[in-house]
């Protein structure tokens, strides 16, 4: 019955709106007016996707983490420059030995129920992973080598680690401290991960109101006591849309006042709209080409063109590739070159090597490294050694915008060299059984959003990780850099384990497994004339720092 | 062959064919290339080889696909769990159910008012034939049913943001998420009326262009000439004789679109943002959650059956020489 009536309701008002229609078009307000002055005031954020779990034990996607920076705490944090500071820690040092990490709580932390956090807590939290890494698999990697985690009293935590950690602080910025209560109950790994915590409760400075799992809205409120001072705006809502267009235009009439993710395509356009502030800054994100660099004794054994193990052939490639074209063309001037895997932005440009040395575009240098090396021009344009052609596949995955365009470029400058690109859509699944382990492939197009600390993006090179599951895709093996990966986990101080990242980088750029072509720019935009105070930064403009130092436009 | 005969039949006709949907669904999604685990996970730096491992026996994939996988689905099945969707980590049948009745409501409401302006607008066209009304009609529709879904959507969604302050996208505001339904009325109905809209237009033209070379087909038939001979007026005869007659071929087109309608509508679901099943089934492809896919099929495939087996018995009810026959 209640349903008839809705239909009726709805049928109505579709009907008045379709009598409204015929006549001429009045411009009216789009929607309500716009956020008051004060504390009141909610920032909508709009974005393409949604949280898959607020629990941090099993969540996977990229919005789940925005998320939790808004809503969780953890001992340190990393800061809008690259740097850690602390966040539930007032301050925090290591043992001579750097195996004992001690940690230090402010004071005035409190849950959003309102209980007082203690140090056992957040102890509790870390214990929980190391006891059952399987359950808490998306938070594993962060506690490996961890040997016992103990609160000796409510403001101190310690972490007694197997071996020197380097990367203490980024992994500690991923330990959340998670309210046990919600967490104890759970007896196997499933019924954890199965846990979607969607009524979260932390000690950040938002506090969740209602998460509608269904449509992927979330609504904050502000943590009035949260211990490093309140927001200054009343909450956050998160609004889920399923295209790009309708989120922009949104934005424009003023349904929301954020966009964290403006395509590239729509930028100009949001620049241009009227009271919107749009902002690119450096990004982490990069794509690269990667080259075959499969052992030829792996097992299965790869089927890439063996000419591509010839530094010769890698160097005429990294030739007969036009960086500044790619990004001015393809990426609209949205992004900058790249050179080596880790980004100028990652530790706010600490850990990136300023000693590599770019190679040219210059596709007539091109042609004279293959001549020196023994590769002939054929009839056909294309150049070979014997019976070694230089003719490749060059797949990327179907479901990139930019990637056919690039290749298309690629196979030009390539041709200009005697090289012969074949461009192929792949879908993304396909590509991966195709790179690891299989190493069925030639030249593949393909990116990388790196952690904020350079391990992770470092582990991609290693021999190890070509395994089924693991995330090497160019198979490069070189036992020297696999013994400067392990090493630089363990080198706490911070300079020494600089020059082994550095040396690691230059070892990449030199073998050119992968050639990075662009480093992408992070594309932001918000409503000016309702919030103010935002800061730019590889964090995000909606991370918890920006957020916590946003006021309503009066 | 008595009636109950024949109903008895059609439905233990449907009962093997949903069986041999569910079958040729387990195999087809298994036939698909990629790995689910790693859709799922998606290029994660957070997942390592050993969680995977671990994903993978936990959805039950390190298992043979028969007889091993088969049965196990099969049992759940028997039971009347459709198991829990590897993406979502919620139950299948609550995703599904959640998503259901916001399509229905979207779809239904869409057909319903393209099947009563297009068979009006049909039927006119066809009583009024070669005058303006028809030509107006006709090219209206045909036009309603050659724009793309996805650039109607989009433009409909600028014009009546910018200028009639209708909502961007979603079935409720944010501020509105988790409040009981009743109260929020005037708000679903503000964010229906886009997306309805252009579903109306789009369906419209394929009704209005049936109806109308339906009924000019029947309007040329000999008990028209005699009714309109014995003094009948054009409404009598036109609506005692001629629709009656001229309805067969939309009732067959309305079943067979109501039963896609839980397939819901892609299109307009992504550009409105709506959630409903038609963007689940996308997310479910994209992700190769199994027991989801399986599930949505499953839906899809017994509402199709029951779409269908209604057609045959209406068809039986408007056209007696069916029950003869």
């Amino acid at each position: 019955m209640k349903r008839n009536l809705l239909y009726v309701l709805v049928l109505v008002t579709l009907l008045l709106s379709a009598c409204g229609g015929g006549t001429t078009p009045t411009v009216v307000s789009a929607t309500q007016p716009p956020a008051s002055g004060g504390s009141d005031a909610t920032l909508k954020i709009g974005w393409i996707g949604k949280p898959d779990t607020l629990n941090p034990a099993y969540a996977f996607l990229t919005e789940s983490y925005t998320i939790f920076d808004l809503i969780y705490s953890t001992l340190v944090t990393e800061a809008a420059d690259g740097t850690y500071e602390g966040m539930l820690a007032k301050d925090w040092s290591v043992s001579d030995d750097g195996l004992t990490w001690t940690y230090h709580l402010k004071d005035g932390i409190q849950w959003h129920n309102g209980g007082p956090f203690t140090a056992g807590q957040m102890a509790w939290a870390i214990n929980a992973i190391m006891k059952d890494p399987e359950g808490w698999a998306a938070s594993a990697n962060y506690t490996g080598g961890f040997k016992e985690v103990t609160a000796p009293d409510d403001k101190t935590v310690v972490i007694v680690t197997e071996y020197p950690i380097a990367n203490m602080d980024y992994r500690t910025s991923f330990l959340y401290a998670v309210y046990p209560p919600d967490f104890e109950t759970f007896t196997t790994s499933a019924d954890l991960q199965n846990f979607t915590n969607f009524a979260a409760i932390g000690t950040g400075p938002f506090k969740v109101k209602t998460f509608d799992k269904d449509t992927g809205v979330l609504l904050l409120d502000s943590n009035q006591a949260y211990f490093d001072g309140a927001p200054k705006i009343g909450g956050v809502i998160f609004q889920t849309f399923d295209n790009t267009d309708a989120m922009i235009q949104a934005l424009k009439v003023g349904d929301i006042d954020l966009v964290n993710e403006v395509p590239a395509s729509a930028f100009e356009t949001v620049k241009g709209f009227e009271n919107v502030t749009a902002s690119a800054i450096d990004g982490r994100y990069f794509n690269e080409l990667i080259i075959n660099s499969v052992d030829p004794n792996n097992d299965p054994a790869p089927t890439g063109n063996p000419a591509l193990a010839d530094p010769a052939v890698r160097l005429a490639i990294a030739h007969s590739i036009n960086k500044q074209d790619i990004v001015e063309v393809v990426a609209q001037g949205l992004a900058t070159p790249g050179d080596t895997i880790v980004p100028p932005t990652l530790g706010g440009g600490f850990w990136h090597s300023p000693n590599v040395k770019e190679i040219p575009f210059d596709t007539a240098e091109a042609s004279r490294v293959l001549e020196d090396a023994g590769y002939i021009l054929g009839s056909d344009g294309v150049r070979a050694k014997g019976d070694l052609r230089l003719e490749f596949r060059l797949q990327f995955p179907s479901d990139s915008a930019v990637y056919p365009r690039i290749a298309d470029l690629m196979a030009g400058w390539f041709a200009q060299a005697g090289m012969k690109a074949t461009p192929e859509a792949v879908d993304p699944d396909a590509l991966v059984a195709a790179t690891t382990p299989a190493g069925d492939y030639d030249l593949v197009l393909w990116g990388w959003g790196p952690d904020p600390d350079p391990d992770f993006i470092l582990s991609v090179m290693t021999t190890d990780q070509f395994v089924d599951g693991g995330w090497s895709d160019s198979g490069y093996h070189n036992p020297e850099y696999d013994q400067l990966y392990l090493d630089q986990q363990q080198i706490v101080d911070k300079a020494e384990r600089q020059k082994v990242v550095w040396k690691m980088q230059e070892m990449v750029f030199n073998d050119r497994p992968y050639i990075v072509m662009y480093y992408e720019k992070m594309l932001q935009a918000y409503r000016s004339d309702r919030f103010a105070g935002f800061i730019e930064s590889p964090l995000g403009i909606e991370s918890a720092q920006s957020l916590l130092n946003v006021t309503a436009v009066k | 062959m008595n009636r109950r005969d024949y109903l008895l039949r059609k439905f233990g006709l449907s009962i093997v064919t949903i069986f041999v949907v569910v079958i040729i669904n387990f195999l087809l999604f298994r036939v698909l290339p990629g790995d689910p685990v790693r859709a799922v996970v998606g290029r994660n730096v957070r997942i390592s080889a050993e969680t995977q491992r671990a994903l993978r026996e936990q959805f039950g994939l390190d298992k043979p696909v028969f007889p091993d996988q088969f049965f196990d689905t099969l049992g759940q099945w028997a039971q009347g769990n459709l198991g829990v969707s590897w993406s979502l980590r919620r139950p299948v049948s609550e995703v599904l159910m959640s998503k259901l009745w916001n399509t229905v409501l979207l779809i239904g409401l869409g057909q319903l008012l393209s099947i009563i302006f297009g068979v009006i607008l049909g039927l006119l066209a066809g009583w009024k034939r070669k005058t303006a009304i028809d030509v107006g009609a006709l090219t209206f529709s045909l036009i309603a049913w050659a724009i793309p879904t996805f650039w109607l959507g989009i433009i409909l969604l600028a014009a009546g943001s910018t200028w009639f302050g209708l909502p961007t996208g979603g079935i409720v505001s944010p501020i509105n998420v988790g409040k009981p339904l009743y109260t929020i009325i005037p708000d679903v109905a503000r964010h229906l009326i886009l997306p309805t809209f252009t579903l109306t237009i789009l369906y419209l033209g394929e009704y209005m262009l049936i109806m109308r070379s339906s009924i000019l087909e029947v309007l040329s038939e000999d008990y028209i000439l005699t009714a309109k001979a014995k003094g009948m007026s054009h409404w009598q005869v036109l609506w005692k004789h001629a629709l009656k007659n001229a309805m067969l071929p939309i009732v067959t087109l309305i079943a067979l679109n109501l039963g896609f309608t839980v397939s819901g509508a892609i299109y307009i679901e992504t550009v409105f943002s709506y959630d409903g099943l038609g963007k689940l089934f996308q997310t479910a492809l994209t992700k190769q959650d199994y027991p989801l896919l399986q599930g949505a099929f499953l839906l899809l495939a017994v509402s199709v059956i029951i779409a269908n087996m209604a057609a045959d018995v209406l068809y039986a009810v408007l056209d007696p020489r069916v029950k003869e026959s």
